[in-house]
C-alpha cells in the first residue's frame, strides 16, 4: 500500500503553489486553522490569511467579498459548520452570486467519529446539489485531490470540495488526469458495479477484492466528480450488471446514490440498485471509523456481504 | 470621483425626482413593491450616487470604483430609480419592475442590472459580503471605499454583528455602514418587534466609529458622510428616517412595507412631489 496523505495537507500544498505561481488565492479560516492544517501557508505568507473567528456566516459572506475584490477566496473549515451554518451565505453570496470562492468542506462524512453527528456532514452533497450551479467534487485519494484543487482554483466560480479527514493511501498513480464530469472506473468486473464517493471508494476497492476471492467480479467507479458529471459515461459504465450497489458516508437521498438512481432511471440501465449508506432515520453513529462504516454497512466486508446476499437473492 | 457631484440645492431637486419615480414605479408593480422603504433611503443613496461615490455608468468594471451594497434589498425599487435616474440604466426599464423578464426583479440581482454589485434581498448578508470587499482592497491597496445600507430591523439578523466584529477587528477604515433606521418593519415598529436602540452603544461597543445625521435631509446626510472622522476605524452612520418619507400618507404607515400607491394616490403622491 502506497504512502497515505490527509487531504488537508494536499490542499494546503495546492494553496502555496497556486500563491507561488502567482495566482490570488486569499484563505479565509473560522478559527480553523488547525482543522485545515494551514500553518505552513501562514507561515510562507503570513500577511494573507483571513480569520473571522468562530463564525461561518461572515467566513462565507467575507470570502464573497474578496472574491468580488477580484481575489481566489478559498474557506477551509470543518464541513457540518460550513454546510449548515452558513447555509444561506453559501447559496446566496457564493452561488447565486455567482463568486470566485471555493469552499472546502473538511473532515466531512462521519470523519470526526466519536464526535457524534453535530460533527458530521452528511448531507452536504445533498445541499450542494440543491444549489444549480456550483461545481461538486469528492476526491478519493491525494493524487486526485491535487488534481481536483489544482482545478478548482484556475476555475471561475463556485466550487465545493468534500475533504475525507483521514489520513487516506493512493488509488491512483502519476499517470492519472482528472477531469470535471469524468467517470472514474478502477477495477473492472462483470457481475456487480460498485459506484462509491470520497473515502469509501477504498472501502469498495477492498470489497472488490474480497469478493474476487469467492470468485464474483466486482466493477468498481469513483464517483468522484458530482457535478459536473457526464450522465451517459456514467450509464454506460453501469452496463451489463444486473446488481449496482453504491456506497458512501453519506445520506443516500441526495448523495451519490441519488446521483446513481437518476442516471439509472434516465438512460434505462437494466439493473437493480442498493444504496449503501446513510438510510432514512438514521444519523452516523458515534465512533471510530471501522465501528461506524460497520454500523452503517459501508465498510469492506459488509460491502461485500451485501453483495454476495444480492447475488444469491 | 464622482461624475455628478451636485450641489446640496441640486441633489434636492434629484431626491424630488427620485421620489417621483418610485411612486410610478411602484404603481406600475404587478407584483406589490417596498414604497416605505424606497422613500426611507431616498436621501442616502442619491447623496452617495449623486455626490459621493467615486464611480460611474461608464466605470462599472473599474476596480478602484468605490463599492455599493443594498443590504436592504427589499428597497431594490428605490435603488433602480437612483441608478435610471443616474444613467446606469435606462429610465423606461423602471415601468417593468418586477414584471416578467424584466431586468429590474423585486431584490437586485447583478446580473440582470448594471451598476447592482450584489444580489441580496435575504436579510443580513450585505455587511459579511462588505467586509471582505474592504479586505480585498485593503490587501490588494486599493482606495477604494466599500458603502452598505441595511435597515434596521435587518440588524436583527446575527450575521451583520460578525460581520462588526470581523470589521473592527481587521480595523477596515474604508468600511462605511449606513443604517437607514426608519423604524419600522415587516409587522410594526422595530421598537416593538425586536429593539435595536440603543443601537449607537451597540456599534461603538463591538469596536466602530459613530456617527448621526438625519437621513431625511441632505444636508446633513452629506455634511455627515465628507466629514466622518479618520480614526482608523470602520464608520457607521445611524441615519434617522422615517419610512415613506415625503408623502404624507405614506410616511410613518407601516403598512406601507409592501403596498404600492394605486388609482388617486398616485396623483396625490406626485402632486406632493411636484417642483416648486
Amino acid at each position: 500500500m502506497s504512502k497515505s496523505e490527509h487531504l488537508a495537507n494536499v490542499m494546503v500544498q495546492c494553496f502555496i503553489e497556486a500563491v507561488e505561481k502567482g495566482l490570488d488565492v486569499v484563505p479565509v479560516v473560522a478559527d480553523s486553522t488547525s482543522t485545515s492544517k494551514i500553518k505552513p501557508f501562514e507561515e510562507k505568507f503570513p500577511q494573507r490569511l483571513v480569520n473571522v473567528g468562530i463564525a461561518e456566516q461572515v467566513m462565507v459572506g467575507t470570502a464573497a467579498g474578496l472574491a468580488l475584490g477580484g481575489k481566489i477566496a478559498v474557506t477551509c473549515n470543518a464541513a457540518p459548520f460550513l454546510i449548515s451554518r452558513a447555509n444561506e451565505q453559501v447559496k446566496v453570496d457564493v452561488c447565486y452570486n455567482n463568486t470566485n470562492v471555493k469552499l472546502f468542506g473538511l473532515n466531512a462524512g462521519a470523519s470526526y467519529g466519536p464526535l457524534a453527528s453535530t460533527h458530521h456532514s452528511t448531507d452536504d452533497i445533498s445541499v450542494m446539489r440543491g444549489f444549480g450551479n456550483i461545481e461538486i467534487y469528492a476526491p478519493s485519494c491525494p493524487i486526485e485531490c491535487r488534481q481536483i484543487i489544482e482545478y478548482a482554483l484556475q476555475k471561475e466560480g463556485p466550487v465545493y470540495v468534500r475533504m475525507d479527514g483521514k489520513a487516506l493511501p493512493e488509488l491512483h498513480d502519476d499517470s492519472y488526469t482528472f477531469a470535471p464530469g469524468n467517470v472514474d472506473r478502477l477495477v473492472d468486473g462483470s457481475d456487480v458495479a460498485l459506484v462509491a464517493m470520497g473515502s469509501t471508494v477504498h472501502e469498495a476497492v477492498a470489497a472488490a477484492e474480497q469478493l474476487a476471492k469467492q470468485k464474483i467480479s466486482a466493477r468498481v467507479i469513483n464517483l468522484s466528480s458530482i457535478r459536473p458529471l457526464n450522465n451517459a459515461a456514467l450509464a454506460s459504465q453501469l452496463e451489463g450488471v444486473k446488481q449496482v450497489l453504491t456506497v458512501e458516508e453519506h445520506n443516500i437521498n441526495g448523495g451519490a446514490g441519488s446521483v446513481v438512481a437518476e442516471v439509472m432511471a434516465e438512460f434505462g440501465v437494466p439493473a437493480r440498485l442498493t444504496r449503501l449508506g446513510i438510510a432514512d432515520g438514521q444519523y452516523a453513529p458515534a465512533g471510530d471509523r471501522p465501528y461506524t462504516r460497520k454500523c452503517l454497512g459501508i465498510d469492506s466486508e459488509s460491502i461485500a456481504q451485501s453483495v454476495v446476499s444480492l447475488i444469491n437473492q | 470621483m464622482n461624475p455628478f457631484s451636485l450641489s446640496i440645492e441640486e441633489l434636492e431637486r434629484k431626491a424630488k425626482a427620485v421620489r417621483r419615480q418610485i411612486i410610478k414605479l411602484n404603481a406600475n408593480s404587478p407584483a406589490g413593491g417596498h414604497t416605505g422603504a424606497d422613500l426611507s433611503q431616498v436621501e442616502i443613496v442619491t447623496s452617495l450616487y449623486f455626490r459621493i461615490l467615486n464611480c460611474a455608468p461608464d466605470r462599472l468594471d473599474d476596480p478602484e470604483r468605490d463599492i455599493y451594497i443594498q443590504s436592504k434589498g427589499h428597497a431594490a425599487g428605490g435603488y433602480y430609480c437612483v441608478l435610471a435616474e443616474a444613467g446606469y440604466i435606462p429610465t423606461d426599464w423602471l415601468p417593468t419592475y418586477q414584471h416578467n423578464d424584466s431586468k429590474l426583479p423585486g431584490h437586485p440581482v447583478r446580473q440582470k442590472t448594471p451598476g447592482v454589485e450584489l444580489n441580496t434581498g435575504a436579510l443580513g448578508h450585505g455587511l459579511p459580503v462588505a467586509v471582505g470587499l474592504a479586505i480585498a482592497a485593503k490587501k490588494s491597496g486599493s482606495q477604494r471605499k466599500i458603502y452598505a445600507v441595511t435597515g434596521d430591523g435587518e440588524l436583527a439578523e446575527g450575521s451583520n454583528w460578525e460581520a462588526a466584529l470581523v470589521a473592527a477587528h481587521y480595523g477596515l477604515d474604508n468600511l462605511i455602514i449606513i443604517n437607514d433606521k426608519n423604524k419600522l418593519q415587516l409587522a410594526g415598529a422595530t421598537s416593538e418587534i425586536m429593539a435595536t436602540d440603543p443601537l449607537d452603544k451597540k456599534w461603538e461597543a463591538f469596536g466602530l466609529s459613530v456617527s448621526h445625521c438625519e437621513g431625511n435631509n441632505i444636508a446633513s446626510v452629506v455634511e455627515t458622510l465628507e466629514n466622518l472622522p479618520k480614526n482608523g476605524k470602520p464608520q457607521v452612520v445611524i441615519a434617522n428616517t422615517e419610512k415613506g418619507a415625503g408623502v404624507s400618507f405614506i410616511q410613518g404607515r407601516p403598512e406601507w412595507h409592501h403596498r404600492v400607491p394605486k388609482g388617486e394616490e398616485v396623483d396625490l403622491a406626485l402632486e406632493e412631489l411636484k417642483d416648486e
